[in-house]
């Protein structure tokens, strides 16, 4: 057993850190400040770019290194390393974390089930790209919330066209994405084995009616709704061919696996946020003389052991999706405790501040709107403990 | 770089001391509790095994395998039984005590002629408010319980310092609220001599880093019994129609007991890889401790809910369980001692939970 970070991503967190501190926090300040996302010209995207974001971790079979084909500074090799980015990124600022170029949510699915024309064709415009571009991924729909599963966009194959109709939600940057992975069903009475992933791209008659969100926090980023009516998408778009669908249960394997490393990571990032909100309470606890009042000190301190203990939860959860391990239990049992950490971390800060929170000007009270977000995407807490007890003493569906 | 394997030896260490307890102790835990006591066999298999020296030194007669090997195997025998499993770790936390304070020769000088004695015990108690008094090389003090009927060695350790007394300790039995495999008594010294005392502020912190990991690994392993016992009669109880644990107000609350123990026992894991690893452990420790306690008693009162009148009763290990992890909590100072210490005095600094920062303040 081993608790240390390894040097690698110790110097990966430091980058992290500084980037963080000099250009993701201010910038999600001022999204927030704005209301508003960051227009895609802003030059933050630019600067972001050349500091090694917004390109795709794949590369053309043969393809020689040429020097762009580093990691991101927030994404990593490992499970493991992908919680300690996604929490110190979240720290400084969960909203532009996923703002940020590159093909983002979609990328995971194009790798995992796309053929080899898809990936060259969606990926290689990002493998060094020369201006900030962004993917995008859309399975939410406003019907469904965390019942995933439960697909009503409808795909209807007409010639070597696929016909799109339905309605998204909650769908990060697809108003400013090249293309958006959309999931569709073939026929709702086929559960998972009639679901289909497509990739849209932008401008395609009939995918429009975009509109972002009003949210209380996380502005930085754009939630979009959109709608599809009649949209026809060419048969080479959807996603894996349809040999993919009959060699296997269905699409809907390509957002749900086994090893979850996705859950652990959310749960990183809840960490982050809670982290960031005691790190201003104790120095304002500091500022105000408040550092030795004991009231005050049992409540960082039980803060501060709900986050760590969500930490390595996480990141035994993440251990275990790199060995291959299943760890569906340990991935929804950090889903389910990080936010709500977190949440109380934000909250306590809120009271540490006391009328000052109520100003409405503080990093903490963004940090308080910010985070409740965190137990709702990727399965609310309550759909992590429904899984948790599917596997804990078998509650039936 | 992070990883959550056990070592081959850990893990052999660990699956002796489950079957063991799965064996020796679960089956037996209510005779060992009528009787206030283990028979002699027993605790000569386990002194036999060693599961008290595991991370003694080797020139002492131990494994030399460290607090994470202690914590395993704690863990495993108290989920058995925690009174039985701290009558076979007779010298317990002095040991570390006394490694702290003097190293192998302390270790060697003040515990070979208890290991001649096979029934000696040794008992340390933390001095958390300061109320043991010494009197040129006498000292006077008093515990209103211990889990024990036997102290050859009493160990009392303060925020500065250690202290041993082998005379003059007075013991009267009690009647124990839990714990009593391991007996039950209250503690009178006074004016005792003092066998040999030291003064190290950063020798205590490591001593009382070492005890609360080791009373952390009581708590977890007998919650995550509860846990797992509650869960699986949830399972075969039927009501309304279907297995208790199928109704959602029960299944949720069999969730979040089973991430009470997960998350207690990650924090515990972490502190004594620490311990083993070198780095600063107070605050871990003290952090594992606290959220022990707490979880501990959220989990054993949740376990008895569970079974409903029937967790009430003696028939069932429940009742047990809760009696055995709240008076855990109490020993150490309980949590409240320890929240003194799991905080940093400058909490200015900005958190660091897995220092990557690193040790550059050695002091435990």
């Amino acid at each position: 057993m081993d608790f240390s970070i390894s040097a690698d991503d110790q110097s990966r967190l430091q980058t992290l850190r500084r980037l963080g501190r000099d250009e993701m926090r201010p910038a999600g300040w001022r999204a927030d400040r704005a209301g508003a996302p960051l227009p895609v010209d802003d030059p933050f995207f630019v600067r972001m770019l050349a500091e090694g974001f917004g390109r795709t971790r794949w590369r053309a079979a043969g393809a020689t290194p040429d020097g762009t084909d580093a990691p991101a500074p927030n994404k990593a090799g490992s499970a493991v390393a992908q919680v300690l980015l996604a929490e110190e990124g979240a720290y400084w600022d969960r909203g532009i974390g996923v703002a940020l170029p590159g093909p983002g949510l979609g990328e995971p699915p194009i790798l995992s089930m796309g053929t080899p024309e898809q990936k060259q064709r969606f990926l290689s415009p990002f493998v060094n790209p020369q201006r900030p571009i962004w993917g995008a991924f859309a399975m939410t729909e406003p019907s469904g919330g965390s019942d995933v599963a439960n697909i009503k966009t409808r795909a209807r194959r007409d010639g070597d066209h696929w016909v799109l109709d339905g309605a998204k939600s909650f769908s990060g940057n697809s108003g400013r994405a090249e293309w958006t992975v959309v999931f569709a069903t073939i026929d709702p009475a086929l559960g998972r084995a009639g679901h289909r992933a497509f990739v849209v791209e932008r401008g395609t008659p009939g995918f429009g009616d975009f509109r972002i969100e009003k949210k209380m926090g996380l502005k930085a980023y754009e939630s979009t709704s959109f709608f599809l009516s009649g949209c026809r998408v060419p048969a080479a778009n959807l996603l894996g061919g349809e040999a993919y669908y009959e060699q296997r249960s269905g699409g809907f394997k390509g957002a749900m696996n086994t090893f979850n490393a996705g859950r652990p990571a959310i749960a990183g990032m809840a960490v982050g946020i809670g982290r960031a909100a005691l790190d201003e309470a104790a120095a304002f606890m500091q500022a105000q003389g408040l550092a030795s009042d004991l009231r005050l000190r049992d409540r960082l301190e039980r803060s501060r052991r709900k986050l760590k203990a969500a930490l390595l939860m996480a990141l035994r959860a993440a251990w275990l999706a790199d060995r291959r391990q299943p760890n569906m239990l340990e991935a929804s049992a950090s889903k389910a405790l990080a936010p709500p950490a977190a949440f109380e971390a934000t909250s306590f800060a809120m009271e540490v501040l006391g009328l000052a929170g109520g100003r409405g000007d503080h990093l903490i009270e963004k940090l308080f709107r910010d985070v409740k977000a965190l137990d709702i995407v990727e399965g609310t807490g309550q759909i992590q403990r429904v899984v948790m007890a599917r596997h804990l003493v078998g509650l039936p569906n | 770089m992070i990883d959550f394997a056990l070592d081959e030896e850990l893990a052999l260490g660990a699956e002796t001391a489950q079957r063991f307890s799965e064996q020796q102790l679960l089956p037996s835990q209510r005779a060992f509790e009528a009787q206030r006591a283990l028979p002699e066999a027993l605790r000569r298999e386990a002194a036999q095994i060693g599961f008290d020296r595991i991370d003694w030194p080797e020139s002492a007669g131990g494994a030399g395998l460290g607090a994470l090997a202690r914590v395993l195997v704690t863990e495993r025998l108290a989920a058995g039984c925690p009174g039985a499993a701290l009558a076979l770790q007779p010298i317990g936390a002095v040991a570390q005590a006394l490694r702290a304070f003097g190293g192998e020769a302390a270790l060697q000088r003040h515990l070979q002629p208890l290991l001649a004695r096979p029934d000696a015990r040794a008992a340390l108690v933390f001095d958390a408010r300061g109320r043991w008094a010494s009197d040129g090389d006498a000292l006077s003090g008093h515990a209103a319980w211990l889990p024990t009927d036997r102290i050859d060695l009493l160990a009392v350790l303060s925020r500065d310092g250690l202290r041993l007394v082998t005379q003059g300790i007075v013991l009267t039995e009690v009647a124990g609220a839990g714990l009593r495999a391991a007996g039950a008594s209250e503690l009178r010294v006074d004016r005792a001599p003092v066998e040999a005392a030291w003064t190290d502020p950063a020798a205590a912190a490591l001593a009382l880093a070492h005890a609360r990991v080791q009373l952390a690994a009581l708590l977890v392993g007998q919650m995550h019994a509860a846990a797992d016992y509650s869960r699986r009669y949830a399972l075969e109880r039927v009501a309304f129609g279907k297995p208790i644990a199928h109704h959602q107000a029960l299944a949720f609350l069999i969730v979040d007991m089973h991430s009470a123990v997960d998350a207690a026992r990650q924090l515990l894991h972490e502190a004594a890889w620490r311990l083993d690893a070198g780095r600063p452990a107070r605050e871990a420790a003290a952090t594992a401790l606290i959220e022990a306690i707490e979880n501990g008693v959220f989990i054993g009162a949740n376990a008895v809910q569970i079974l409903g009148g029937a967790g009430f009763m003696r028939d069932y290990p429940v009742e047990k369980q809760l009696r055995e992890l709240r008076a855990l909590g109490l020993l150490l100072g309980g949590a409240d001692a320890a929240r003194d210490d799991a905080l940093p005095a400058a909490i200015a600094a900005p958190i660091d939970f897995l220092a990557t920062t690193d040790a550059t303040t050695q002091g435990a």
